[in-house]
């Protein structure tokens, strides 16, 4: 069966309604579904979660959907059929589209944590000014004043360095 | 040389496992490669891994998935070697592991690289370190694909980030009892952690196996990931054992001796019913209820009388077959 509203896609999302004794029936495809606000329906598993999650940033671009990632070949809707990337090109050529629903999986949209020795140096100092702060609640924590009074001083200096440059 | 399961398993938490998702730059995800991809990137990562000067390198070796058996396949599943879907497809696929089996490193699975350490009992730091030297050395030489916004690249956008999943595999019969894991899953879930059944559909679990794991991986760091994880952990161990001593004595004790005495005498044992006894006998170990040879042998023969591996060791070729060989491992065992 192909979606009722457009006509291009197989139908995916059966709606039915009652609303004050009157039944309607809608056969919709994923887009079209997102698109009339069903989207909180696609909640079966998380490959449906991360549909619709990207679901909705198709809905809010769907001029991107034409556009390929140079590296895998994949668009953004073979991304939001999926939900997986198709290489990590794919992060950059559709950032700011996957943004929000990255936002609203994870809470946050800034990496903190390790970093590869291939990373540039401006992300490594950053990588290390956060790990010597995490060393420095946990000494305060566990009341190593010494420490602390050293990691505040590397904190200090590889701040300043920073301003410096 | 011992594996996960035979060490270290009778506490609370009987194990620890570690994984990190990485990727190589330039190169499509598994899903979206091609044959000569995927040979050429497998043996860029055996290189960097297995061909180089390192005190590690000497404990591995690579295992061709696709020329070994669905059993020996499924066997790894059973051991936690590997996941399911590594599994199911081989094709092209290797693994790399170490002689204990604590190390295995899948390529091919959902990212090029899936860096995987496993132990016995609660070992979070302990297991993270080795997975992280393993990282570290293969970003040694190849590049791995990394943004300094969304952190390590992943195909899955739920491993975005530090590509971390830490896991401790807890045995909980007296939470399971009171209902309080299922309020404890909406209450984990808040702190960015997830709390399933192992061995079970849902929810449930059928030895009280249960597995939390951090859910979060991007914009915190490994460190608080794996501290969030610790501390909730250690008030699991302690709520459990704060409902064990309440416990009435004597139906504890009954439930306990019952399930050894059917686990000595049993001539046909289905292994649902083998996962229930094997949980009050471990329980009855760690409450010093019953005295076993071998602390750590519930867990042992409960992953060493799965299917597949019975199927393996056994050469056992019906269910029936499968049911009397399991009752008489654990005959023997607990004789």
């Amino acid at each position: 069966m192909m979606c009722e509203q457009c006509g291009k896609n197989p139908a995916t999302t059966h709606v039915h309604t009652v609303i004050n004794g009157v039944s309607i029936q809608k056969n919709l495809c994923t887009y079209c579904a997102v698109a009339d606000g069903y989207a909180g329906l696609h909640s079966g598993g998380l490959m449906n979660m991360l549909s619709t999650v990207f679901g909705e940033s198709l809905a809010a671009y769907p001029s991107s959907n034409e556009k390929r990632c140079n590296c895998c070949g994949a668009t953004f809707s073979d991304i939001v059929e999926s939900g997986r990337a198709g290489c990590a090109d794919c992060y950059k050529v559709f950032g700011p589209q996957l943004m929000s629903s990255l936002q609203r999986l994870h809470g946050k949209t800034k990496h903190v944590g390790k970093v590869p020795q291939s990373a540039s140096g401006k992300v490594q100092i950053a990588a290390c000014l956060q790990k010597l702060k995490e060393d420095l609640t946990l000494a305060v924590a566990n009341e190593e004043f010494e420490t602390a009074a050293k990691l505040r001083d590397q904190i200090k200096e590889i701040e300043a360095g920073e301003k410096h440059e | 040389m011992s594996k996960w399961y035979e060490s270290n398993t009778s506490g609370i938490v009987v194990s620890t496992r570690v994984r990190l998702a990485r990727n190589l730059e330039g190169i499509p995800f598994p899903g979206r490669m091609n044959e000569t991809q995927r040979t050429e990137t497998n043996k860029k990562i055996i290189d960097a891994i297995i061909n180089v000067p390192s005190t590690l390198s000497k404990e591995l070796k690579v295992v061709e998935m696709d020329t070994i058996s669905d059993a020996a396949a499924l066997a790894m599943v059973e051991r936690h070697v590997i996941s399911p879907s590594f599994a199911r497809n081989r094709k092209n696929r290797r693994l790399i592991l170490s002689d204990d089996e604590s190390i295995s490193i899948m390529l091919g699975e959902e990212d090029h690289i899936r860096i995987q350490v496993i132990k016995g009992g609660l070992q979070l730091s302990e297991t993270y370190e080795i997975a992280d030297k393993i990282d570290t050395l293969i970003s040694e030489s190849l590049t791995i694909a990394f943004d300094e916004q969304l952190g390590f690249l992943t195909e899955c956008p739920t491993n975005l980030g530090t590509g971390l999943r830490a896991s401790v595999m807890l045995h909980l019969p007296a939470l399971e009892s009171t209902g309080e894991v299922s309020q404890l899953a909406d209450a984990v879930s808040k702190i960015g952690l997830t709390i399933r059944g192992m061995y079970g559909e849902g929810s449930g679990s059928k030895a009280s196996l249960y597995q939390l794991s951090n859910q979060v991986t991007l914009g915190i760091s490994e460190r608080a990931a794996l501290d969030n994880l610790k501390s909730i952990t250690m008030q699991m161990i302690e709520r459990e054992q704060e409902i064990c001593k309440n416990l009435e004595k004597i139906s504890l004790e009954d439930s306990v001796f019952r399930s050894f005495g059917i686990l000595q005498n049993a001539r046909l044992l289905s292994s649902d019913e083998m996962m229930q006894y094997v949980s009050k006998i471990k329980l009855g170990e760690r409450l010093r209820i019953i005295k076993l040879k071998d602390e750590n042998m519930p867990i042992k023969l409960l992953i060493e009388t799965q299917p597949a591996m019975m199927a393996l060791n056994m050469q056992v070729q019906n269910a029936t077959e499968r049911d009397i060989e399991r009752a008489k491992i654990f005959r023997e065992q607990l004789a």
